[in-house]
């Protein structure tokens, strides 16, 4: 009891202004539910790299797509250029210069990043074996807590955690905390569901 | 994309004309000179990103590259993609030490780590003790010769020492690394490129962010 106690504090201590949610099964099924409505998802985003042992931070800013089941393109448009689509296992990136195509299988590393970012808008980041998550309640935002369960994901990331609209269940941002303190923050803004987005926008060629 | 290849086309035919003079430092004269001239060069990075693309062997890689001179003194360099993943955190202490923080484990060895240190000291300029220094001489510029614990770093300048031509970090004989920066603004270069000479290997940088 008195250790269950001590968790629970310890939980609550970790998030300011969230709850861990002992329960979470209601909130895996409405979110389960709000994930299989949505077909598309088109926002702009912040991204903020926080280098905190050198209290530098590198602030870039872009536009986001996603398409069910597998396809994503994220566009930096500010301060650089860079593109990089996810599409059916495959990786394209294009920087000023050149452009890459990768298949995401062949590469571990690239793999389990694009499942990341596959699984948190397509609602199954809970279901991902790579990771055991968490699920906390705040006022207006749910917080999903990924902690990494293997080892070459451990030396990544200390943990991942995407926080959660209540209103529509969708994903407002992405925290990637890395083992030596170092985040990454990326922010989606200006929403917008189900909007028709053409295939050809992650057509890797 | 045309913009870019215009601005780094400039670099690219320098790094040509530096090609075709390479090796020749046993034929150049040895002159008197104030080897402190070139310290004006010294980058002084205070919290610069760069653009940077790196090609070696075949494979491109890019992502930002911070520089930072810490309150210690020490300058911290942290290199990751555009999309926040770290490939490595350096550090370059004021006594001439070196701290790897951080690197990507596929990155992990000891040959590429020196490599990249022996390039960041040479664009650093930090090995770079005027007592140890000395001058050469060929038709048209002046080679300010910093003796390393392995081989020499060279800055090349123009006769007056007004312009920063070249850098080099060499063995005795010739050239192994090519590397230059351009376009300096309150003691911050725009760009910076370097080549290995031996193997397939150059990293561009560009300021994004002083």
């Amino acid at each position: 009891m008195s250790l269950a106690l001590l968790y629970c504090f310890y939980a609550k201590a970790q998030y300011a202004g969230y709850m861990l949610l002992t329960n979470s099964t209601a909130f895996k099924e409405q979110f389960t539910a709000a994930s299989q409505k949505t077909n598309t998802i088109q926002s702009d985003f912040v991204q903020e790299k926080n280098l905190s042992m050198i209290s530098e931070k590198i602030v870039s800013k872009g536009k986001f797509w996603f398409k069910k089941e597998n396809s994503v393109r994220m566009e930096y448009n500010h301060p650089f250029i860079y593109l990089m689509i996810l599409n059916n296992g495959k990786v394209y990136i294009k920087d000023a210069q050149k452009e890459n195509t990768v298949a995401a299988g062949s590469n571990k590393l690239f793999r389990q990043i694009n499942n990341i970012m596959i699984d948190c808008m397509k609602g199954s980041a809970l279901d991902n074996p790579d990771f055991t998550a968490r699920i906390f309640e705040g006022r207006q935002t749910f917080l999903i807590e990924l902690s990494p369960a293997a080892k070459s994901l451990k030396d990544l990331f200390q943990h991942i955690n995407i926080i959660v609209d209540k209103k529509d269940y969708t994903v407002a941002m992405i925290e990637m905390y890395e083992p030596g303190g170092d985040n990454t923050i990326i922010h989606f803004i200006n929403k917008q569901l189900n909007a028709t987005i053409p295939d050809a926008l992650f057509t890797i060629h | 994309m045309q913009r870019f290849r215009m601005r780094y086309l400039p670099f690219i035919s320098f790094f040509v004309i530096l090609l075709s003079c390479s090796s020749a430092y046993k034929k150049m004269q040895k002159i008197p000179g104030d080897a402190g001239c070139v310290q004006k060069f010294k980058p002084q990075f205070q919290g610069a990103v760069y653009n940077t693309k790196v090609d070696v062997v075949g494979n491109h890689l890019s992502g930002l590259l911070v520089i930072k001179t810490m309150p210690d003194s020490s300058i911290r360099m942290v290199f990751s993609n555009q999309m926040g993943f770290k490939f490595f955190d350096f550090e370059f202490s004021r006594d001439s030490g070196f701290k790897v923080h951080y690197i990507l484990k596929q990155m992990d060895k000891k040959a590429v780590i020196t490599t990249l240190r022996k390039d960041f000291e040479l664009v650093l300029m930090y090995h770079t003790p005027i007592a140890d220094a000395y001058l050469l001489k060929n038709k048209t510029d002046f080679y300010y010769a910093f003796p390393q614990e392995k081989g020499i770093n060279y800055y090349i300048t123009d006769s007056a020492c007004t312009e920063l031509k070249g850098l080099e970090r060499a063995s005795k004989r010739k050239a192994v690394v090519q590397a230059i920066m351009l376009d300096y603004s309150n003691g911050l270069p725009d760009s910076i490129g370097i080549t290995h000479k031996n193997f397939n290997f150059t990293i561009g940088l560009k300021l994004l962010k002083k």
